[in-house]
Protein backbone atom coordinates (compact mmCIF):
# COMPACT_ATOMS: atom_id res chain seq x y z
CA UNK A 1 0.00 0.00 0.00
CA UNK A 2 1.26 3.52 -0.86
CA UNK A 3 1.98 5.98 1.99
CA UNK A 4 -1.57 8.93 2.71
CA UNK A 5 -1.25 12.31 3.63
CA UNK A 6 -3.65 15.15 4.42
CA UNK A 7 -2.48 18.18 2.46
CA UNK A 8 -5.36 20.34 2.74
CA UNK A 9 -8.06 21.17 5.74
CA UNK A 10 -11.03 23.60 5.41
CA UNK A 11 -14.20 23.74 7.38
CA UNK A 12 -17.25 25.95 7.71
CA UNK A 13 -19.33 27.30 11.35
CA UNK A 14 -20.79 24.62 12.58
CA UNK A 15 -24.32 26.18 13.24
CA UNK A 16 -27.88 27.17 11.52
CA UNK A 17 -26.11 28.13 7.90
CA UNK A 18 -28.43 29.52 5.40
CA UNK A 19 -27.03 28.33 1.94
CA UNK A 20 -27.54 25.48 0.09
CA UNK A 21 -26.10 22.22 0.82
CA UNK A 22 -23.79 22.52 -2.12
CA UNK A 23 -22.44 25.92 -1.19
CA UNK A 24 -21.75 24.50 2.16
CA UNK A 25 -19.92 22.01 0.84
CA UNK A 26 -18.19 24.23 -2.08
CA UNK A 27 -17.43 26.53 0.77
CA UNK A 28 -15.22 24.21 3.07
CA UNK A 29 -13.51 22.13 -0.22
CA UNK A 30 -12.61 25.60 -1.49
CA UNK A 31 -10.41 26.54 1.71
CA UNK A 32 -9.11 23.14 1.52
CA UNK A 33 -7.63 23.53 -1.79
CA UNK A 34 -6.25 26.53 -0.74
CA UNK A 35 -5.13 25.46 2.07
CA UNK A 36 -3.40 22.33 -0.10
CA UNK A 37 -2.47 24.95 -3.10
CA UNK A 38 -4.25 22.56 -5.46
CA UNK A 39 -6.84 23.86 -8.42
CA UNK A 40 -7.71 20.02 -9.42
CA UNK A 41 -7.60 16.18 -7.72
CA UNK A 42 -8.30 13.24 -9.60
CA UNK A 43 -10.63 11.98 -7.16
CA UNK A 44 -14.04 14.00 -4.97
CA UNK A 45 -15.87 11.76 -2.13
CA UNK A 46 -18.95 13.75 -0.63
CA UNK A 47 -20.19 12.28 2.75
CA UNK A 48 -23.61 13.12 3.14
CA UNK A 49 -26.40 10.94 5.28
CA UNK A 50 -29.84 12.85 4.03
CA UNK A 51 -29.60 15.37 1.65
CA UNK A 52 -32.86 13.45 -0.68
CA UNK A 53 -34.92 13.86 2.18
CA UNK A 54 -33.90 17.04 3.92
CA UNK A 55 -32.95 19.02 0.93
CA UNK A 56 -34.70 16.89 -1.63
CA UNK A 57 -31.58 17.08 -3.65
CA UNK A 58 -29.54 13.64 -4.81
CA UNK A 59 -26.03 12.82 -6.40
CA UNK A 60 -25.32 15.69 -4.78
CA UNK A 61 -20.94 14.69 -5.07
CA UNK A 62 -21.81 15.34 -8.99
CA UNK A 63 -23.34 18.84 -8.00
CA UNK A 64 -20.14 19.61 -6.03
CA UNK A 65 -17.48 18.47 -8.49
CA UNK A 66 -20.14 20.90 -11.22
CA UNK A 67 -19.99 23.90 -8.18
CA UNK A 68 -16.23 23.74 -8.00
CA UNK A 69 -14.98 23.64 -11.78
CA UNK A 70 -13.74 20.16 -10.30
CA UNK A 71 -14.39 18.45 -14.13
CA UNK A 72 -13.41 15.62 -14.86
CA UNK A 73 -12.76 14.35 -11.73
CA UNK A 74 -14.31 10.98 -10.64
CA UNK A 75 -16.86 11.87 -7.90
CA UNK A 76 -18.67 10.10 -5.95
CA UNK A 77 -21.33 10.82 -2.53
CA UNK A 78 -20.58 8.55 0.30
CA UNK A 79 -23.63 7.39 2.70
CA UNK A 80 -23.05 5.81 5.59
CA UNK A 81 -25.32 7.02 8.18
CA UNK A 82 -23.13 9.33 10.90
CA UNK A 83 -19.95 7.43 10.33
CA UNK A 84 -19.97 8.68 6.09
CA UNK A 85 -17.77 11.60 6.86
CA UNK A 86 -15.26 8.95 8.06
CA UNK A 87 -15.83 6.36 5.69
CA UNK A 88 -15.56 8.45 3.07
CA UNK A 89 -12.01 9.12 4.05
CA UNK A 90 -11.49 5.96 4.47
CA UNK A 91 -12.48 5.47 0.80
CA UNK A 92 -9.80 8.31 0.11
CA UNK A 93 -7.35 6.62 1.66
CA UNK A 94 -7.86 3.14 -1.02
CA UNK A 95 -8.10 5.37 -3.94
CA UNK A 96 -4.54 6.61 -3.08
CA UNK A 97 -3.29 3.45 -1.48
CA UNK A 98 -4.49 1.85 -4.22
CA UNK A 99 -2.27 4.06 -6.40
CA UNK A 100 -5.74 4.73 -8.27
CA UNK A 101 -5.55 8.91 -7.37
CA UNK A 102 -2.67 10.89 -6.42
CA UNK A 103 -4.99 13.55 -4.73
CA UNK A 104 -8.63 13.21 -3.42
CA UNK A 105 -11.22 15.95 -1.82
CA UNK A 106 -12.73 14.61 1.13
CA UNK A 107 -15.84 17.04 2.12
CA UNK A 108 -18.22 16.31 4.43
CA UNK A 109 -21.68 18.25 4.34
CA UNK A 110 -25.21 18.17 5.90
CA UNK A 111 -27.82 20.73 5.78
CA UNK A 112 -30.41 19.75 8.43
CA UNK A 113 -31.90 23.20 9.33
CA UNK A 114 -34.31 22.79 5.91
CA UNK A 115 -36.60 20.55 8.10
CA UNK A 116 -37.31 21.06 11.84
CA UNK A 117 -35.69 19.65 14.98
CA UNK A 118 -38.05 16.87 15.54
CA UNK A 119 -38.73 16.05 11.60
CA UNK A 120 -34.59 16.17 11.12
CA UNK A 121 -34.51 13.48 14.38
CA UNK A 122 -36.67 11.34 12.68
CA UNK A 123 -35.00 11.66 9.50
CA UNK A 124 -31.51 10.29 11.39
CA UNK A 125 -34.03 7.77 12.93
CA UNK A 126 -34.48 6.34 9.61
CA UNK A 127 -31.19 4.11 9.93
CA UNK A 128 -32.76 1.95 12.80
CA UNK A 129 -33.68 -1.14 12.22
CA UNK A 130 -37.34 -0.24 10.31
CA UNK A 131 -39.93 -3.01 11.87
CA UNK A 132 -38.24 -4.05 14.97
CA UNK A 133 -36.87 -0.24 15.87
CA UNK A 134 -38.41 2.47 14.14
CA UNK A 135 -42.15 1.40 14.12
CA UNK A 136 -42.34 1.95 18.11
CA UNK A 137 -40.81 5.14 17.88
CA UNK A 138 -37.69 4.60 18.52
CA UNK A 139 -35.15 7.75 17.71
CA UNK A 140 -31.00 7.99 18.25
CA UNK A 141 -31.54 9.86 21.68
CA UNK A 142 -34.01 7.10 22.77
CA UNK A 143 -31.42 4.22 22.22
CA UNK A 144 -28.91 6.10 23.76
CA UNK A 145 -30.80 7.06 26.99
CA UNK A 146 -31.75 2.94 26.91
CA UNK A 147 -27.88 2.43 27.10
CA UNK A 148 -26.95 4.57 29.51
CA UNK A 149 -29.24 3.60 32.03
CA UNK A 150 -27.48 0.20 31.77
CA UNK A 151 -24.02 2.01 32.08
CA UNK A 152 -25.44 3.85 34.69
CA UNK A 153 -26.44 0.72 36.66
CA UNK A 154 -23.01 -1.63 35.91
CA UNK A 155 -20.39 0.79 36.38
CA UNK A 156 -21.44 3.74 38.66
CA UNK A 157 -21.64 6.14 36.24
CA UNK A 158 -23.52 9.02 37.33
CA UNK A 159 -26.10 11.78 35.82
CA UNK A 160 -22.47 14.47 37.80
CA UNK A 161 -20.36 12.01 35.05
CA UNK A 162 -22.37 13.14 32.15
CA UNK A 163 -22.93 16.14 33.22
CA UNK A 164 -19.00 16.77 33.61
CA UNK A 165 -18.37 16.03 29.69
CA UNK A 166 -20.56 18.66 28.37
CA UNK A 167 -19.11 21.09 30.67
CA UNK A 168 -15.89 20.09 29.48
CA UNK A 169 -16.85 19.86 25.49
CA UNK A 170 -18.62 23.54 25.74
CA UNK A 171 -15.42 24.93 27.50
CA UNK A 172 -13.34 23.47 24.54
CA UNK A 173 -15.98 24.97 22.05
CA UNK A 174 -15.61 28.32 23.42
CA UNK A 175 -11.72 28.21 21.82
CA UNK A 176 -12.88 27.13 18.29
CA UNK A 177 -14.47 29.85 16.86
CA UNK A 178 -16.27 27.21 14.32
CA UNK A 179 -18.42 25.60 16.83
CA UNK A 180 -22.05 25.53 17.30
CA UNK A 181 -22.25 26.11 20.87
CA UNK A 182 -20.49 29.27 22.15
CA UNK A 183 -21.80 28.99 25.64
CA UNK A 184 -20.21 28.27 29.01
CA UNK A 185 -22.51 25.85 30.90
CA UNK A 186 -21.83 24.68 35.12
CA UNK A 187 -23.26 21.97 37.21
CA UNK A 188 -24.88 24.21 39.02
CA UNK A 189 -26.94 25.51 36.01
CA UNK A 190 -27.35 22.04 34.44
CA UNK A 191 -27.67 19.89 37.51
CA UNK A 192 -27.65 21.13 41.16
CA UNK A 193 -29.02 24.62 41.29
CA UNK A 194 -32.85 25.33 41.17
CA UNK A 195 -32.84 26.47 37.74
CA UNK A 196 -31.58 23.33 36.49
CA UNK A 197 -34.89 21.28 35.61
CA UNK A 198 -35.62 24.15 34.11
CA UNK A 199 -32.68 24.63 32.01
CA UNK A 200 -31.81 21.09 31.01
CA UNK A 201 -35.65 19.12 30.80
CA UNK A 202 -35.09 15.63 30.11
CA UNK A 203 -34.84 14.49 26.57
CA UNK A 204 -34.76 10.38 26.78
CA UNK A 205 -34.34 9.51 30.53
CA UNK A 206 -31.55 9.51 32.07
CA UNK A 207 -30.43 12.18 29.46
CA UNK A 208 -31.34 15.63 29.62
CA UNK A 209 -31.40 18.15 26.89
CA UNK A 210 -27.32 19.28 27.79
CA UNK A 211 -26.44 15.69 27.21
CA UNK A 212 -27.56 15.71 23.55
CA UNK A 213 -25.66 17.13 20.67
CA UNK A 214 -27.45 20.19 18.56
CA UNK A 215 -29.15 19.47 15.05
CA UNK A 216 -26.23 21.78 13.17
CA UNK A 217 -25.36 22.80 9.70
CA UNK A 218 -22.00 22.37 8.29
CA UNK A 219 -19.27 21.52 6.01
CA UNK A 220 -15.44 20.51 6.17
CA UNK A 221 -13.00 19.13 4.06
CA UNK A 222 -9.73 16.89 3.83
CA UNK A 223 -7.42 16.69 0.77
CA UNK A 224 -5.61 13.69 0.54
CA UNK A 225 -2.07 13.26 -1.36
CA UNK A 226 0.41 10.44 -2.44
CA UNK A 227 3.72 10.84 -0.56
CA UNK A 228 4.96 12.15 -3.77
CA UNK A 229 2.26 14.99 -4.36
CA UNK A 230 2.38 15.72 -0.51
CA UNK A 231 6.29 16.53 -0.54
CA UNK A 232 5.74 18.72 -3.07
CA UNK A 233 3.65 20.78 -1.27
CA UNK A 234 4.75 23.30 1.43
CA UNK A 235 2.74 22.01 4.00
CA UNK A 236 3.41 20.07 7.57
CA UNK A 237 3.17 16.34 6.80
CA UNK A 238 0.76 14.64 8.56
CA UNK A 239 0.34 10.85 7.59
CA UNK A 240 -3.20 8.92 7.62
CA UNK A 241 -1.10 6.52 9.33
CA UNK A 242 -4.68 3.86 10.02
CA UNK A 243 -7.64 3.34 8.93
CA UNK A 244 -10.20 1.04 10.91
CA UNK A 245 -13.73 0.01 10.43
CA UNK A 246 -15.98 -2.83 12.09
CA UNK A 247 -19.95 -3.20 11.91
CA UNK A 248 -22.32 -4.50 14.65
CA UNK A 249 -26.12 -6.17 14.71
CA UNK A 250 -28.04 -3.38 13.19
CA UNK A 251 -31.07 -3.57 15.71
CA UNK A 252 -29.12 -2.60 19.47
CA UNK A 253 -31.56 -5.50 21.31
CA UNK A 254 -29.69 -7.99 19.66
CA UNK A 255 -26.38 -6.97 21.11
CA UNK A 256 -25.13 -10.11 23.33
CA UNK A 257 -23.83 -7.64 25.74
CA UNK A 258 -25.87 -4.47 25.55
CA UNK A 259 -23.32 -2.26 27.33
CA UNK A 260 -20.56 -3.72 25.07
CA UNK A 261 -19.61 -1.04 21.99
CA UNK A 262 -18.14 -3.80 19.90
CA UNK A 263 -17.82 -2.16 16.75
CA UNK A 264 -16.04 0.61 18.43
CA UNK A 265 -13.29 -1.56 19.75
CA UNK A 266 -12.58 -3.62 16.57
CA UNK A 267 -12.63 -0.20 14.45
CA UNK A 268 -9.95 0.89 16.94
CA UNK A 269 -7.66 -2.29 17.22
CA UNK A 270 -7.72 -2.18 13.39
CA UNK A 271 -6.39 1.68 13.37
CA UNK A 272 -3.81 0.87 15.77
CA UNK A 273 -2.40 -2.06 14.04
CA UNK A 274 -2.34 -0.26 10.42
CA UNK A 275 -0.53 2.50 12.35
CA UNK A 276 1.56 0.20 14.30
CA UNK A 277 0.95 1.70 17.49
CA UNK A 278 -0.54 1.16 20.89
CA UNK A 279 -3.69 3.68 22.83
CA UNK A 280 -1.38 5.23 24.67
CA UNK A 281 0.41 6.60 22.09
CA UNK A 282 -2.03 8.61 21.17
CA UNK A 283 -1.71 12.26 22.39
CA UNK A 284 -5.27 13.71 21.20
CA UNK A 285 -8.70 12.26 20.43
CA UNK A 286 -11.96 13.30 18.78
CA UNK A 287 -14.68 10.57 19.82
CA UNK A 288 -17.99 10.61 18.98
CA UNK A 289 -20.32 12.53 21.92
CA UNK A 290 -23.32 12.66 20.00
CA UNK A 291 -24.61 12.05 23.55
CA UNK A 292 -22.13 12.75 26.47
CA UNK A 293 -22.56 8.56 27.66
CA UNK A 294 -20.54 7.97 24.05
CA UNK A 295 -17.68 9.33 25.16
CA UNK A 296 -17.28 7.89 28.08
CA UNK A 297 -17.82 4.50 26.79
CA UNK A 298 -15.46 5.35 23.54
CA UNK A 299 -12.88 6.77 25.62
CA UNK A 300 -13.06 3.28 27.39
CA UNK A 301 -13.33 0.85 23.82
CA UNK A 302 -10.79 2.67 22.40
CA UNK A 303 -8.52 1.77 24.77
CA UNK A 304 -7.68 5.03 26.72
CA UNK A 305 -8.91 3.40 29.82
CA UNK A 306 -9.99 0.39 31.13
CA UNK A 307 -13.81 -0.53 30.41
CA UNK A 308 -16.13 0.89 33.43
CA UNK A 309 -13.14 3.39 34.14
CA UNK A 310 -13.56 6.20 31.57
CA UNK A 311 -15.87 8.18 33.85
CA UNK A 312 -13.42 7.91 36.65
CA UNK A 313 -10.42 9.22 34.42
CA UNK A 314 -12.86 11.98 33.54
CA UNK A 315 -13.77 13.35 36.87
CA UNK A 316 -9.72 13.18 37.03
CA UNK A 317 -9.66 15.31 34.45
CA UNK A 318 -7.53 12.94 32.30
CA UNK A 319 -9.62 14.15 29.39
CA UNK A 320 -9.10 17.55 29.69
CA UNK A 321 -6.74 20.03 27.75
CA UNK A 322 -3.58 19.57 29.56
CA UNK A 323 -4.73 16.05 30.70
CA UNK A 324 -3.27 12.73 29.60
CA UNK A 325 -5.55 12.40 26.57
CA UNK A 326 -7.07 15.04 25.46
CA UNK A 327 -10.93 14.88 24.04
CA UNK A 328 -12.84 16.70 22.05
CA UNK A 329 -10.78 19.74 22.11
CA UNK A 330 -12.99 21.13 19.13
CA UNK A 331 -16.32 21.30 21.93
CA UNK A 332 -17.29 17.85 20.43
CA UNK A 333 -20.50 17.12 18.86
CA UNK A 334 -21.76 17.84 21.59
CA UNK A 335 -20.62 21.75 21.64
CA UNK A 336 -19.24 22.03 18.08
CA UNK A 337 -22.35 20.44 16.42
CA UNK A 338 -23.13 17.63 14.43
CA UNK A 339 -24.07 18.38 10.37
CA UNK A 340 -24.44 14.37 10.17
CA UNK A 341 -22.42 13.69 6.72
CA UNK A 342 -19.94 16.05 7.83
CA UNK A 343 -18.99 14.96 11.46
CA UNK A 344 -16.43 12.64 10.73
CA UNK A 345 -14.57 14.81 8.01
CA UNK A 346 -15.17 17.95 10.90
CA UNK A 347 -13.41 15.42 13.24
CA UNK A 348 -10.31 14.87 11.06
CA UNK A 349 -10.16 18.26 10.52
CA UNK A 350 -9.89 19.23 14.26
CA UNK A 351 -6.79 16.73 14.33
CA UNK A 352 -4.99 17.90 11.77
CA UNK A 353 -5.54 21.02 12.95
CA UNK A 354 -3.94 20.54 16.37
CA UNK A 355 -0.98 17.87 14.61
CA UNK A 356 -0.17 21.30 12.56
CA UNK A 357 0.47 23.21 15.87
CA UNK A 358 -2.74 25.24 14.35
CA UNK A 359 -4.54 24.89 17.81
CA UNK A 360 -4.51 28.35 19.44
CA UNK A 361 -5.80 28.50 22.02
CA UNK A 362 -6.89 24.72 22.97
CA UNK A 363 -3.84 23.31 21.39
CA UNK A 364 -2.57 20.27 22.67
CA UNK A 365 1.38 20.56 23.54
CA UNK A 366 3.53 18.75 21.48
CA UNK A 367 0.90 16.34 19.69
CA UNK A 368 2.11 14.28 17.17
CA UNK A 369 -0.70 11.23 16.99
CA UNK A 370 -4.48 12.05 16.99
CA UNK A 371 -7.06 9.51 16.63
CA UNK A 372 -10.87 10.12 15.45
CA UNK A 373 -13.79 7.77 16.23
CA UNK A 374 -16.64 8.09 13.97
CA UNK A 375 -19.88 6.31 15.30
CA UNK A 376 -22.47 5.31 12.93
CA UNK A 377 -25.86 3.95 13.45
CA UNK A 378 -26.03 3.20 17.33
CA UNK A 379 -22.67 1.86 16.67
CA UNK A 380 -23.19 -0.69 13.88
CA UNK A 381 -20.40 0.82 11.72
CA UNK A 382 -17.55 2.30 12.87
CA UNK A 383 -14.42 4.16 11.79
CA UNK A 384 -11.48 4.80 13.62
CA UNK A 385 -8.58 7.32 11.79
CA UNK A 386 -5.18 7.60 13.36
CA UNK A 387 -3.18 10.53 12.13
CA UNK A 388 0.89 10.56 12.28
CA UNK A 389 2.76 13.76 12.29
CA UNK A 390 6.47 13.30 10.46
CA UNK B 1 -58.02 -12.02 14.27
CA UNK B 2 -55.03 -12.61 16.66
CA UNK B 3 -52.23 -10.04 15.59
CA UNK B 4 -48.81 -11.70 16.64
CA UNK B 5 -45.21 -10.74 16.10
CA UNK B 6 -43.25 -13.62 14.32
CA UNK B 7 -39.85 -14.96 14.62
CA UNK B 8 -38.02 -17.11 12.32
CA UNK B 9 -37.03 -20.59 13.15
CA UNK B 10 -33.94 -22.04 10.85
CA UNK B 11 -35.16 -25.14 9.51
CA UNK B 12 -31.21 -26.21 9.67
CA UNK B 13 -30.38 -25.87 13.35
CA UNK B 14 -33.79 -24.62 14.89
CA UNK B 15 -32.91 -20.84 16.30
CA UNK B 16 -35.75 -18.62 16.39
CA UNK B 17 -34.36 -14.75 14.87
CA UNK B 18 -35.88 -12.12 15.22
CA UNK B 19 -35.87 -9.74 13.27
CA UNK B 20 -36.21 -11.43 9.91
CA UNK B 21 -32.88 -11.89 8.15
CA UNK B 22 -32.09 -14.41 5.23
CA UNK B 23 -29.59 -16.13 6.71
CA UNK B 24 -29.68 -17.53 10.07
CA UNK B 25 -27.82 -15.53 12.70
CA UNK B 26 -26.90 -18.37 14.58
CA UNK B 27 -25.56 -21.15 12.33
CA UNK B 28 -25.52 -18.90 8.97
CA UNK B 29 -27.78 -21.42 7.11
CA UNK B 30 -30.12 -20.01 4.39
CA UNK B 31 -32.56 -22.94 3.81
CA UNK B 32 -34.13 -22.65 0.04
CA UNK B 33 -37.27 -24.55 -0.72
CA UNK B 34 -36.74 -24.11 -5.24
CA UNK B 35 -36.27 -20.30 -5.22
CA UNK B 36 -37.53 -19.25 -2.22
CA UNK B 37 -36.08 -18.72 1.13
CA UNK B 38 -37.29 -20.36 3.95
CA UNK B 39 -38.16 -20.07 7.66
CA UNK B 40 -40.45 -21.46 9.98
CA UNK B 41 -42.56 -18.95 11.51
CA UNK B 42 -43.53 -18.52 15.24
CA UNK B 43 -45.27 -15.85 17.31
CA UNK B 44 -42.56 -14.62 19.73
CA UNK B 45 -43.34 -15.61 23.25
CA UNK B 46 -45.54 -12.62 24.90
CA UNK B 47 -43.97 -12.85 28.16
CA UNK B 48 -40.61 -11.57 29.75
CA UNK B 49 -38.09 -9.61 31.78
CA UNK B 50 -37.33 -5.96 31.13
CA UNK B 51 -33.53 -5.08 30.31
CA UNK B 52 -33.38 -1.47 29.82
CA UNK B 53 -35.92 1.40 29.09
CA UNK B 54 -36.15 4.91 28.76
CA UNK B 55 -38.60 7.64 28.83
CA UNK B 56 -38.33 9.34 25.74
CA UNK B 57 -39.80 13.32 25.53
CA UNK B 58 -38.38 14.39 21.93
CA UNK B 59 -40.47 12.15 19.86
CA UNK B 60 -40.96 11.54 16.03
CA UNK B 61 -43.57 14.33 14.29
CA UNK B 62 -46.66 12.00 14.42
CA UNK B 63 -46.50 11.07 17.89
CA UNK B 64 -49.36 12.69 19.63
CA UNK B 65 -48.66 11.92 23.50
CA UNK B 66 -46.02 14.17 25.48
CA UNK B 67 -43.84 10.73 26.34
CA UNK B 68 -42.75 7.38 25.42
CA UNK B 69 -41.66 4.99 27.75
CA UNK B 70 -39.49 2.51 25.33
CA UNK B 71 -37.35 -0.50 26.14
CA UNK B 72 -35.33 -3.60 25.37
CA UNK B 73 -37.17 -6.74 26.97
CA UNK B 74 -35.82 -10.06 27.20
CA UNK B 75 -38.61 -12.31 26.14
CA UNK B 76 -39.05 -16.35 27.83
CA UNK B 77 -37.43 -17.85 24.87
CA UNK B 78 -34.24 -15.73 25.16
CA UNK B 79 -34.85 -13.53 22.09
CA UNK B 80 -34.84 -9.78 22.74
CA UNK B 81 -36.87 -7.34 21.50
CA UNK B 82 -37.41 -3.36 21.54
CA UNK B 83 -41.35 -2.13 22.49
CA UNK B 84 -43.22 0.30 24.03
CA UNK B 85 -44.33 0.01 27.82
CA UNK B 86 -47.01 1.24 29.51
CA UNK B 87 -45.84 0.67 32.97
CA UNK B 88 -46.14 3.58 35.88
CA UNK B 89 -42.73 2.81 37.42
CA UNK B 90 -40.63 0.90 35.07
CA UNK B 91 -38.16 -1.42 37.37
CA UNK B 92 -35.04 -3.05 35.24
CA UNK B 93 -35.73 -6.90 35.72
CA UNK B 94 -39.50 -6.35 36.46
CA UNK B 95 -41.67 -9.15 34.31
CA UNK B 96 -44.06 -7.94 31.60
CA UNK B 97 -46.35 -9.19 29.35
CA UNK B 98 -46.83 -7.72 25.88
CA UNK B 99 -50.13 -7.20 23.98
CA UNK B 100 -50.16 -6.64 20.15
CA UNK B 101 -51.72 -3.49 19.53
CA UNK B 102 -50.65 -0.50 16.87
CA UNK B 103 -47.68 1.33 17.93
CA UNK B 104 -47.03 3.83 15.16
CA UNK B 105 -49.12 5.22 12.71
CA UNK B 106 -49.60 7.80 10.02
CA UNK B 107 -52.34 9.23 6.98
CA UNK B 108 -51.11 5.95 5.38
CA UNK B 109 -50.40 3.26 7.40
CA UNK B 110 -50.67 1.64 10.49
CA UNK B 111 -47.60 -0.50 12.39
CA UNK B 112 -48.81 -2.85 14.98
CA UNK B 113 -45.84 -3.91 17.53
CA UNK B 114 -45.18 -4.80 21.00
CA UNK B 115 -47.15 -2.72 23.90
CA UNK B 116 -45.75 -4.02 27.43
CA UNK B 117 -47.91 -4.17 30.56
CA UNK B 118 -46.61 -4.99 33.84
CA UNK B 119 -47.23 -9.03 34.15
Amino acid sequence: MREVYAVGIGITSFTRLEYPLVEIAGYASILALKDAGLDQVDQVYLANMAAARLNHQTAVASALVDHLNLQPAGAATIENGPASGAAAIKEGFQAIASGMADTVMVTGAERMSEVNQLEATDVVASLSHPLSEAIYGVTLPSLAGMFTRLYMEKYGVTRRHLALVAIKNHANALMNPFAHVQTAISLEGILDGPDAPTNNPIIADPLHFFDVCPVSDGGACVILASAEVAKKLKKPLIRLAGVGQATDTHAVHERENPTDLLAVRLAARKAYEMAGIKPADVDVAELHDAFTILEIAESEEVGFFKKGEGHLALEQGETKIGGKIPINTSGGLKAKGHPVGATGVGQAHEIVTQLRGAGFKRQVKNAKVGLTLNFGGFGNNVVCLVFAKE
Amino acid sequence: MQKEILGYKCRKCGHVQYPYRTRCRKCGETVFEGNDIVFDTVPLPRDGKLLTYTDLYALPPEFEVVKLTLGIIELEGGQRVTGQLRVDKPQLGMKLHAEVEVVRKDAYSKNWGFVFYPA
